[in-house]
């Protein structure tokens, strides 16, 4: 469909047209490999099976996808704020088609921005994919990337304003990082972690990126640990529960109405 | 029998306790160039708002361009254009990308949007600036993208929500000038709101609105005759008078 071929373009040139915000996210994952990396590598010394910042490298791409997909699928406040939103509702399209451009081009960026990095992350760590390994983490990255662009357009449709944004890092992001088994396995948390851990989407990323990455040290426990069907079922779960929701979300006339009345004011 | 562009009837709507908009009953002809005047939340966003199916009424009904705005909306986005008070282009974008991802929400295909927005941008003077972001450009500029923007369509309706708010007066001259041109070529139906008296002159027909009602109806000179007096600035004094004294109290 056209209006989400142009949802998804304008996404994408605006990443691109951020130049400041392009290469701060391809530069973000190498400064968590040098200063987080050092930092538990030394906690993990002494285990020999595998170097840490081969074992940290999934959860790095994964976290790119996050930060990537997430913030572009949250830019829908921005655009509310801005009025760009308003043109994408004052056209003849449904709302769910907003949702779904929104997700899609959020994916779109994700994925590119996962791409670049693993093209330099990967030969840097000494980590050598399959094909079929590059193949299923290119999977991962794009499954990651649907669920959290929905995600992210839920979140957004229900946020008041880019100030609520800070909350959203501290109980959404940072958790989600933490609770993903991108920088330790989770299975060594507490049993309400690990639960948690379960519903969040990162999580099933990380672990299929693991599958994809990481074949080799399966052995050692440091490969992916859920089945690869349930991984990509989980991701998808997540992607269509979101645009599901997002469309009557965004729907509401939350964002709309409160603009028009502020004239009153 | 030519079909009303806009036809409301009882259309009403409320934000909780407060009634933005009472029973509004409007009929405004295919071509014609209406005037919506009234002080700052006189209800004029609103019924706009209502009438572009951004809100849904709490009573009443309405149809645009022959389409009932709680049974299809679809077909009424498809038949209007809207401009907002605020622009709604993105700035990041250059203001060819805009014409362009505005043609593709509406649908476009883009070997017919391409001779469409080169002749807009022609026409509307942005041809030197069409690969500037929007950034760049001045209020009276940004206004005519977005203008442009509204009917690349080529809609049946456009609805300009006070277009010349925040504008200098130049730049409201050539937007006049511009308004003028589109309606001379295309017997475009345009519904203007705007709470300043003298832009409601040139209509066809002027609605005055007063918290939420509609308080006078008529031609500019029938409103006067009617008011007894010489201008539409007195009308207009005299229909929401109370409005204005409680805000020069408050």
């Amino acid at each position: 469909m056209r209006a989400v071929y142009g949802i998804v373009v304008r996404e994408f040139v605006r990443f691109l047209r951020q130049r400041g915000r392009a290469l701060s996210s391809v530069a973000r994952p190498f400064v968590w490999l040098i200063f987080a990396g050092a930092g538990f590598a030394a906690v993990f010394a002494g285990r020999s099976e595998i170097d840490y910042r081969v074992y940290m490298a999934p959860g790095l791409l994964g976290m790119v996808v996050m930060f990537g997909s997430l913030l572009a699928a949250l830019s829908t406040v921005i655009d509310r704020d801005a009025g760009v939103l308003r043109m994408m509702l004052v056209a003849p399209i449904r709302r769910g088609t907003v949702a779904l451009g929104k997700t899609l081009g959020a994916t779109l960026v994700g994925t590119a921005q996962a791409v670049v990095v693993a093209a330099i992350l990967l030969p840097a760590v000494g980590l050598t994919p399959t094909p079929a390994g590059a193949l299923l983490a290119l999977l991962a990255v794009v499954l990651l990337g649907l669920a959290l662009g929905a995600i992210g357009v839920v979140l957004a449709a229900g946020m008041r304003s880019i100030e609520n944004f800070a909350g959203v890092m501290n109980f959404v992001v940072f958790p989600m990082l933490f609770l993903s088994g991108a920088l330790y396995p989770v299975r060594h948390l507490g049993p309400v972690l690990h639960i948690l851990a379960h519903v969040n989407p990162l999580a099933y990323g990380v672990d299929l990126l693991k599958h994809a990455l990481l074949t080799q040290w399966t052995d050692a426990g440091y490969g992916g640990e859920l089945p690869i069907a349930l991984d990509c079922a989980a991701l998808a779960l997540f992607a269509l529960a979101g645009l599901a929701a997002a469309g009557p979300l965004l729907a509401r006339e939350g964002g709309v109405a409160r603009a028009a009345f502020r004239e009153r004011r | 029998m030519t079909a009303a562009a806009i036809d409301a009837r009882g259309l009403g709507k409320d934000f909780g306790p407060v009634t933005a908009l009472d029973r509004l009953d409007l009929e405004v002809h295919e071509a014609e160039f209406f005037g919506f005047l009234g002080p700052n939340g006189a209800g004029k966003t609103t019924t706009v708002h209502l009438l572009a199916t951004l809100l849904t009424p709490s009573r009443g009904s309405a149809s645009v361009a022959g389409h009932d705005v709680r049974l299809d909306g679809l077909a009424v986005r498809r038949s209007i254009g809207l401009v907002f008070q605020e622009t709604t282009l993105d700035r990041d974008l250059t203001v060819e990308e805009n014409l362009r991802f505005a043609a593709r929400l509406w649908n476009l295909p883009d070997r017919d949007a391409g001779p469409r927005i080169d002749a807009l941008l022609g026409q509307f003077g942005l041809d030197a600036r069409r690969h500037d972001q929007v950034r760049t450009l001045s209020g009276g500029m940004r206004r005519a993208a977005d203008i442009a923007r509204g009917i690349l369509h080529q809609p049946r309706v456009l609805f300009l929500d006070e277009p010349t708010a925040g504008l200098d007066p130049r730049a409201r001259r050539s937007l006049w000038e511009l308004i003028r041109t589109l309606r001379a070529a295309s017997g475009l139906t345009v519904f203007l709101t705007t709470h300043y008296v003298e832009e409601a002159e040139p209509c066809d027909r002027v609605a005055v609105m007063d918290r939420g009602r509609l308080a006078a109806l008529g031609t500019p000179a029938e409103l006067k005759r009617a008011a007894g007096v010489a201008s539409l600035e007195e009308v207009f004094l005299a229909r929401t008078g109370h409005e204005l004294a409680e805000s020069a109290t408050g």
